[in-house]
């Protein structure tokens, strides 16, 4: 008897542990690119853009 | 601290005397609560009776917010918080008078709503002194954590939004222990209901403590 | 400029190894925790197959209850204080409670898969159950105020006291249900149940289990404390080529002309 709670307590630990990390490692890759476009080696200079 | 804590408070009262929004508008929906939950609950006389002290809390709690929002929505005009804060007076002082006049308008709600309980459910307040006690000290309470949540959302755009889902699970202790001391005062088993009361004590003392510390620092915050 | 305050690391933080050492020594140890739990370790005398359960479920409170509310609590008071205030102090609590808030979901979901085989009900108005449950919505309420765009300074010092009055509120919580219970029914119906006869691979995947999660606790709070830093910055830098552009339109309607030399410190550096 129990089995099939054990298992599916099991599975939502490790599925959630896996997505909420993997879903953090990719903010931070996201967030990484947004960074490095946002601050282009070029610095920005009025009028520069136009 | 003090003079100025009168200072505010009068001030607040005044405005609300004048403006009515707290008469026309926190009192009718208080009771809208009572009815509302009322039907949600059903006709029969027996589960209303049982339910009546929790029905009670839930209507003052709801109010507490909408109280909360007015309470901030008056400093919200055209530079009066930085009126305010530029005035000198003692930041403790503004939220002791904050508190205060919020605490007051609670207090003449729950008269309105002792009556509506009655009348509604026909019950009867046994031990009055306990209810009276329990009500006094859970409004202590509801108005220090409601005006120092009030400061921390004030001049937010969704203010109005995020107010309720910050403060009221952090008045759910005094849903709690309210309902119950009420529900011991009901059924006049004063013995139960003064246990209540060693919850709704110390959440009005750690309130009132914290916001007359940090009331400051939140106030430079917004 | 005023977002100067705000201190710049080169272009996004590195990821630090030990980070990710952590990292990898936490997934390893949940892989063996989730081994020995399910396969290795015989049932329990009294619970069965159930007592399974309590290799991940108290661990997991645990992170969710102490870890993450202690780093929020301890992390919202250093900042508050005026010695210690710094940045770094406010976006570590913002991690915190930000993890804190899925373990929280988590405690709750394997402590009801665990209540309803064993108590038969999914839900029950205990003291840990009510005050989990209610912090997982403090938490979320946090976060909410946190998402209001506001200068970095003030929402660090409004996220600390809500933090603070969290950290407050939760005790409160948890001795009012438990009253509530033990006035009300005579005695919690669920002996908290852990009298586990402990012994052998069992007290080994127990402990492994807490290893596991408060390895990954820390490797998911230094991920999530480098996405805030990152977006604090990407913020800033593109309110400052707004505020170039702003400034460059604002030159040309007056007819100065494209001068380069007068930027507002320019965007990038």
């Amino acid at each position: 008897m129990g089995m099939d709670y054990v298992d599916a307590g099991y599975i939502a630990a490790l599925v959630t542990v896996l997505v909420y990390g993997i879903g953090l490692g990719l903010r931070r890759r996201r967030w990484e690119r947004a960074a490095k476009v946002a601050d282009p080696a070029t610095p920005v200079t009025p009028g520069g853009r136009s | 601290m003090w003079r100025d804590a009168v200072l505010v408070a009068g001030k607040d009262l005044r405005i609300e005397a004048r403006s009515r929004v707290g008469l026309w508008q926190v009192v009718p929906f208080a009771v809208l609560v009572l009815i509302l939950v009322s039907f949600a609950i059903g006709p029969d006389t027996g589960p209303l009776r049982h339910a009546a002290p929790g029905i009670f809390w839930i209507a003052v709690l709801f109010s507490t917010v909408l109280s909360i929002q007015r309470s901030v929505a008056i400093e919200s005009g055209e530079g009066t918080r930085d009126g305010l804060r530029l005035s000198g007076i003692d930041p403790a002082g503004i939220f002791l008078g904050k508190a205060a006049a919020v605490a007051l308008q609670l207090l003449i709600l729950q008269i309105v709503l002792w009556a509506g309980v009655t009348f509604l459910f026909d019950v009867r307040v046994h031990v009055i002194w306990l209810a009276v006690l329990a009500s006094l000290l859970a409004t202590v309470g509801l108005a220090c954590a409601g005006v120092l949540y009030g400061a921390l959302s004030s001049g937010l755009r969704v203010r109005d939004t995020l107010l309720p889902l910050l403060v009221l699970p952090v008045l759910a202790p005094v849903l709690l222990a309210g309902s119950k001391a009420w529900q011991a005062s009901l059924s006049g088993n004063a013995g139960s209901g003064t246990e209540w009361l060693r919850i709704l004590i110390p959440f009005a003392v750690i309130y009132l403590v914290i916001g007359i510390v940090l009331y400051g620092p939140l106030q430079e915050a917004t | 400029m005023t977002t100067d305050t705000i201190p710049r690391a080169a272009a996004g933080p590195s990821r630090p190894r030990w980070l990710s050492i952590v990292g990898i020594l936490g997934v390893i140890a949940l892989g063996f925790t989730v081994w020995l739990g399910l396969w290795i370790t015989p049932p329990d005398q009294v619970q069965g197959n159930l007592a399974r359960l309590l290799y991940i479920h108290p661990p997991i409170a645990t992170v969710a209850l102490y870890w993450a509310g202690g780093v929020a609590a301890a992390s919202s008071l250093l900042y508050l204080w005026p010695r210690t205030r710094s940045l770094f102090w406010d976006r570590l609590a913002a991690s915190a409670v930000e993890v804190g808030a899925v373990f929280s979901a988590l405690t709750l979901v394997t402590g009801s898969l665990w209540g309803r085989p064993a108590w038969g009900v999914w839900w029950t108005w205990d003291a840990r159950l009510t005050s989990t449950a209610l912090l997982l919505l403090l938490e979320l309420g946090y976060m909410a105020l946190r998402r209001v765009p506001a200068d970095a300074a003030i929402r660090a010092r409004r996220c600390a006291v809500a933090a603070l009055l969290v950290a407050v509120d939760v005790p409160i919580v948890h001795f009012s249900v438990d009253w509530w219970q033990t006035l009300h029914q005579g005695g919690t119906v669920l002996d908290p149940g852990f009298h586990l006869h402990v012994h052998g691979s069992m007290a080994w995947t127990f402990l492994l289990g807490f290893i596991a999660f408060s390895l990954l606790f820390v490797w998911l709070l230094g991920v999530r404390y480098q996405v805030e830093v990152l977006q604090d910055e990407v913020g800033d830098q593109e309110l400052d080529v707004s505020l170039a552009e702003r400034w460059s339109e604002g030159t040309e309607l007056v007819g100065v002309g494209a001068d380069t030399s007068g930027a507002p410190d320019g965007g990038g550096t």
